[in-house]
C-alpha cells in the first residue's frame, strides 16, 4: 500500500498561511531553541550527512519505489500510533533520499551529464515512430487495425524538411493494404489570425524520396516549407493526412513547428582544450538575435559508447560569441572512456520567452563535429563540482535529514532510524 | 569535527536574527484552469481552499488553455516568490502541470532569479527582497498527479473537440520533443498514475484515467507513448513502481519515480472541484510530507 493512501487528513504542525510578523517573534525563538538543540545534538557523536566529499561515480537516479516498508518490531502498537510512527519513518527515507541522490548527482554539473541519465537524448535525429489504432474519420478508433507512422523531425529550423511515414498493419503485424486519399499541411492559427495557404504534400510507395522501399505498404511524404506557401510561417504546422484501409476511412495528423528565423549561425572552426581540468567544446557561433541559447551536443568514445550530454544554457549577446560544451572532468575519471571523444549531434535554440512558438532554432550539426585529441587522464580534474547551488541544496536537505530524524526519534526514542542510501547507521 | 559542527550551529544562530525561512506548498494546475491567476489563495481547479494540501499552500493558477510557453510566466513569478532566498518549495502537479513544471525546470532552472519577499501583489510578482539574485530555485521535490509530461493520445486523435494552443501541446510527440525530461536539476518527480478510466479505451493505449495514459502519467521516457498496465493484466507490459526499467526494458526519465500505481482502478483524472481523482492521493502525500 503506498504511502500517500495512508490515511491522515487533519493538517499538521504547520499553519496552512505563511506565518504572520506578529508570529516572527515567536518564530524566532523557536529557531533559536532549534539552534540551542542542534548545539546538544552535534555534541553527540553519530552521523550526519557528510559534506560532499568522495562520492563514487554517480550510478542512473534512482528511487524507492514506496516509501515506509516498515519492519514490523516490538509489541503491536495501536493504529493511531503505528500509523504515526509509519508515517515519520517515510519521511525519514523521503529526506533522506533527497539528500542523498542530490549529493550523488549534482557531483556533476547540470551541464556536463552520463548519457544513462539521459536515454531519450542520445539520438536526437532518429525519427518519432508510433503505433496506435486506426483513427476513423467518421470518430472513434478501430481496435483492429493499428497505424505505424513516423516524422523526422518535430522542432524544425529554418529551411529544413521533414519526412512523415504511415502503414496500417493488423493485430498479427501484417501489413494491410492502404491508399491515401489527401494529405494537406496548414498552419495552425487561432482567433483574429489569418488562415494561411494549405499545401498538398504528395504520398507515394515508390522506393523515392523518403520512401526507401517501394511497394511495402509505407507510404511516405516530405514537407518543405520554406519551398512552399508556408515559407513565411512561423509555428505549428499540422499535416493531415487521410487515407483508406479495408473501406474505411481514417485519419492522422502531424505536427511540426516551423521557424523561418535564423536566430544564430556556425562559423569558424570547432575546437577543444583541456581547461581547469575538464575537456571543453569551443564552437563559434554568431548570434542575430540575442536572448538565451540553449544547445545540445553528444559525446561518443572511441568505441562509439555514447558517454555524456553536454548543454550550454546562457543568455547570449549578438555579434560573435563562443558556445562551450564541457565534458566534466571527474565525469571523465569516472566514466573512463577509451580516448579519443568525439563530440556529435549538436543542436540547439533560442529560447524566446512567454511566447509561441517559444524557439527559434539554429542550424542542426548532424553526425561528428569534433574528435577531440587523446589527452592523459590525469589531465582531468577528479574534483567534484562546486557550487553555490550546490551547496544550498545540501545544507537545506541535510538540515530536512535531521529534522526528519529527529522527529521520529522524539516519537519514539527505541525505535532504530531506517537506514541511510548514503550514511552509515546511526544508533 | 565536533568544533565545526560548534561553529556552524553558531552561524545558525546568528543568521536567524534577519532570515526567517519558510516552506510553502505550491499547486500548479492543468487543461482547462479556473482559478484567478496572480491570487495564490485561489484554489477553483482544485476544490475547497480550506482543505489541508501541504504547509502554506498556494495555487499557482495559469489559464489551461494557452501554451505552455506562453504560460510559464506564471509559474516563474511564482517560484519567484516563494522559492527563493530563505524560502523553500514543495510542488504538486495536475496533468499539464506537470509538462509546465519540467519546461520550466529545463528551460529556466539554471537562470539568474532575484530573490522576492514572498508578498504578491494582485499579478502575483512579488517584490525583490535583498537585491541579489541566485541560480535557479529552492525547490525540495515535486509530486505529479496524473503527468501529462509525455502528452496524451486524446490530443493526437483530436478528441478533445476544442483548438486550443494547449492541445496542440499536448500531442505526445509535440510534449516529448519540447524539452528534456531528464534535465530536472536532480530535482525528483514522484508519479501518481491513475487507472480508472474507460471511455477512451479505444483511444489511450494501456491503462489510463481517462485523459492520460500510464506512459505519461508514469514518466516512460522516449519520443512517443507506448503501452503500460498493472501487474494483473497479462498482455501488457508493466509500468513497474520506483525508477526500475518498465516490464520489456523501456526506461523512464531520469529523477521521475512511480510512487503511486492504480492497481485497483480506482482513481480518474478529474478533480471534480473537491480535490478527487488522482488528486486526491497527491493530496494526502502532501499532506504528510510537505511539512
Amino acid at each position: 500500500m503506498p504511502s500517500s493512501r495512508n490515511r491522515n487528513d487533519k493538517p499538521k504542525r504547520r499553519p496552512a498561511a505563511a506565518p504572520k510578523p506578529h508570529l516572527r517573534r515567536l518564530a524566532l525563538a523557536a529557531a533559536a531553541v532549534a539552534v540551542i538543540g542542534l548545539l546538544v545534538w552535534s555534541a553527540m557523536d553519530h552521523g550526519a550527512p557528510a559534506p560532499a566529499a568522495t562520492v563514487a561515480q554517480a550510478p542512473a537516479p534512482r528511487g524507492p519505489q514506496f516509501f515506509g516498508q516498515v519492519q514490523a518490531t516490538d509489541l503491536p502498537l495501536p493504529d493511531d500510533r503505528n500509523n504515526r510512527r509509519r508515517q515519520l519513518v517515510e519521511n525519514v527515507q523521503l529526506a533522506d533520499h533527497t539528500y542523498c541522490s542530490y549529493r550523488t548527482s549534482s557531483q556533476y554539473p547540470v551541464g556536463s551529464r552520463p548519457m544513462t541519465d539521459n536515454p531519450d537524448q542520445n539520438r536526437p535525429n532518429d525519427p518519432v515512430a508510433s503505433t496506435n489504432p486506426m483513427r476513423l474519420d467518421s470518430g472513434g478508433a478501430d481496435t483492429g487495425v493499428q497505424l505505424q507512422t513516423s516524422q523526422s523531425r518535430v522542432y524544425m529550423a529554418s529551411g529544413e524538411s521533414v519526412a512523415f511515414s504511415l502503414r496500417a498493419v493488423d493485430a498479427d503485424g501484417k501489413t494491410l493494404p492502404l491508399v491515401i486519399t489527401r494529405a494537406l499541411a496548414q498552419g495552425i492559427t487561432y482567433a483574429g489570425t489569418r488562415q494561411t495557404p494549405q499545401v498538398s504534400i504528395p504520398f507515394a510507395d515508390d522506393g523515392t524520396g523518403a520512401d526507401p522501399v517501394p511497394n511495402d505498404g509505407a507510404f511516405a511524404g516530405v514537407l518543405a516549407p520554406a519551398q512552399s506557401g508556408l515559407a513565411a510561417f512561423n509555428g505549428t504546422i499540422r499535416t493531415e493526412v487521410r487515407y483508406n484501409v479495408g473501406g474505411k476511412t481514417g485519419v492522422v495528423q502531424f505536427d511540426v513547428i516551423y521557424t523561418p528565423e535564423l536566430p544564430a549561425v556556425w562559423t569558424g572552426a570547432p575546437r577543444e582544450a583541456v581547461e581547469e581540468g575538464s575537456l571543453v567544446f569551443h564552437l563559434p557561433l554568431d548570434v542575430r538575435m540575442p536572448g538565451r541559447y540553449i544547445v545540445n551536443g553528444r559525446v561518443d568514445d572511441a568505441r562509439g559508447h555514447a558517454v555524456a550530454l553536454l548543454t550550454f544554457n546562457e543568455v547570449l549577446g549578438p555579434g560573435p560569441n563562443d558556445i562551450k560544451l564541457t565534458m566534466f572532468g571527474k565525469l571523465l575519471r569516472d566514466q573512463t572512456p577509451a580516448a579519443p571523444l568525439t563530440l556529435r549531434d549538436v543542436d540547439g535554440y533560442l529560447l524566446k520567452e512567454n511566447t509561441d512558438p517559444d524557439r527559434a532554432l539554429v542550424p542542426r550539426l548532424q553526425g561528428k563535429v569534433l574528435t577531440a585529441a587523446s589527452h592523459s587522464p590525469k589531465s582531468y580534474s577528479d574534483d567534484e563540482w562546486q557550487s553555490e547551488e550546490r551547496s544550498r541544496y545540501l545544507t537545506e536537505f541535510g538540515k530536512d535529514l535531521r529534522e526528519a530524524r529527529a522527529r521520529l526519534a522524539a516519537f519514539d526514542p527505541a525505535a532504530p532510524l531506517p537506514p541511510s542510501e548514503c550514511m552509515p547507521a546511526t544508533r | 569535527m565536533k568544533l565545526m559542527r560548534w561553529l556552524t550551529a553558531l552561524c545558525l544562530l546568528g543568521m536567524t536574527g534577519f532570515a526567517s525561512a519558510t516552506n510553502y506548498t505550491l499547486w500548479i494546475n492543468g487543461r482547462t484552469g479556473g482559478g484567478t491567476i496572480g491570487d495564490y489563495n485561489s484554489f477553483t481547479y482544485w476544490g475547497p481552499s480550506s482543505t489541508a494540501a501541504g504547509v502554506n499552500k498556494k495555487a499557482v493558477n495559469w489559464d489551461g488553455y494557452n501554451s505552455i510557453a506562453s504560460q510559464s510566466y506564471h509559474i516563474r513569478d511564482a517560484l519567484d516568490c516563494f522559492c527563493t532566498g530563505s524560502n523553500w518549495c514543495y510542488i504538486a502537479t495536475h496533468s499539464a502541470g506537470d509538462l509546465m513544471m519540467g519546461y520550466t525546470l529545463a528551460n529556466y532552472g539554471g537562470s539568474a532569479r532575484m530573490k522576492k519577499n514572498a508578498t504578491p501583489n494582485s499579478s502575483g510578482v512579488c517584490g525583490n527582497s535583498d537585491g541579489t539574485s541566485q541560480t535557479g530555485w529552492n525547490i525540495k521535490w515535486v509530486r505529479a498527479a496524473s503527468g501529462a509530461g509525455g502528452g496524451s493520445e486524446l490530443a493526437d486523435y483530436g478528441s478533445w473537440a476544442v483548438s486550443d494552443p494547449l492541445t496542440k501541446d499536448l500531442k505526445t510527440a509535440t510534449a516529448r520533443a519540447m524539452y528534456n525530461h531528464n534535465d530536472t536539476r536532480g530535482i525528483w518527480f514522484y508519479m501518481y498514475a491513475g487507472a480508472k478510466g474507460t471511455a477512451y479505451s479505444g483511444i489511450l493505449p494501456g491503462q489510463d484515467d481517462e485523459a492520460v495514459a500510464y506512459h505519461s502519467s508514469g514518466g516512460v521516457a522516449g519520443s512517443s507513448g507506448g503501452s503500460y498496465c498493472n501487474p494483473s493484466d497479462w498482455f501488457c507490459n508493466d509500468l513497474t513502481l520506483g525508477t526500475a526499467a518498465n516490464e520489456g526494458g523501456s526506461a523512464k526519465w531520469s529523477y521521475h519515480s512511480v510512487s503511486f500505481r492504480d492497481d485497483s482502478e480506482a482513481y480518474n483524472h478529474y478533480t471534480s472541484g473537491n480535490w478527487q481523482g488522482i488528486v486526491s492521493v497527491v493530496r494526502n502525500a502532501m499532506v504528510n510530507s510537505a511539512l
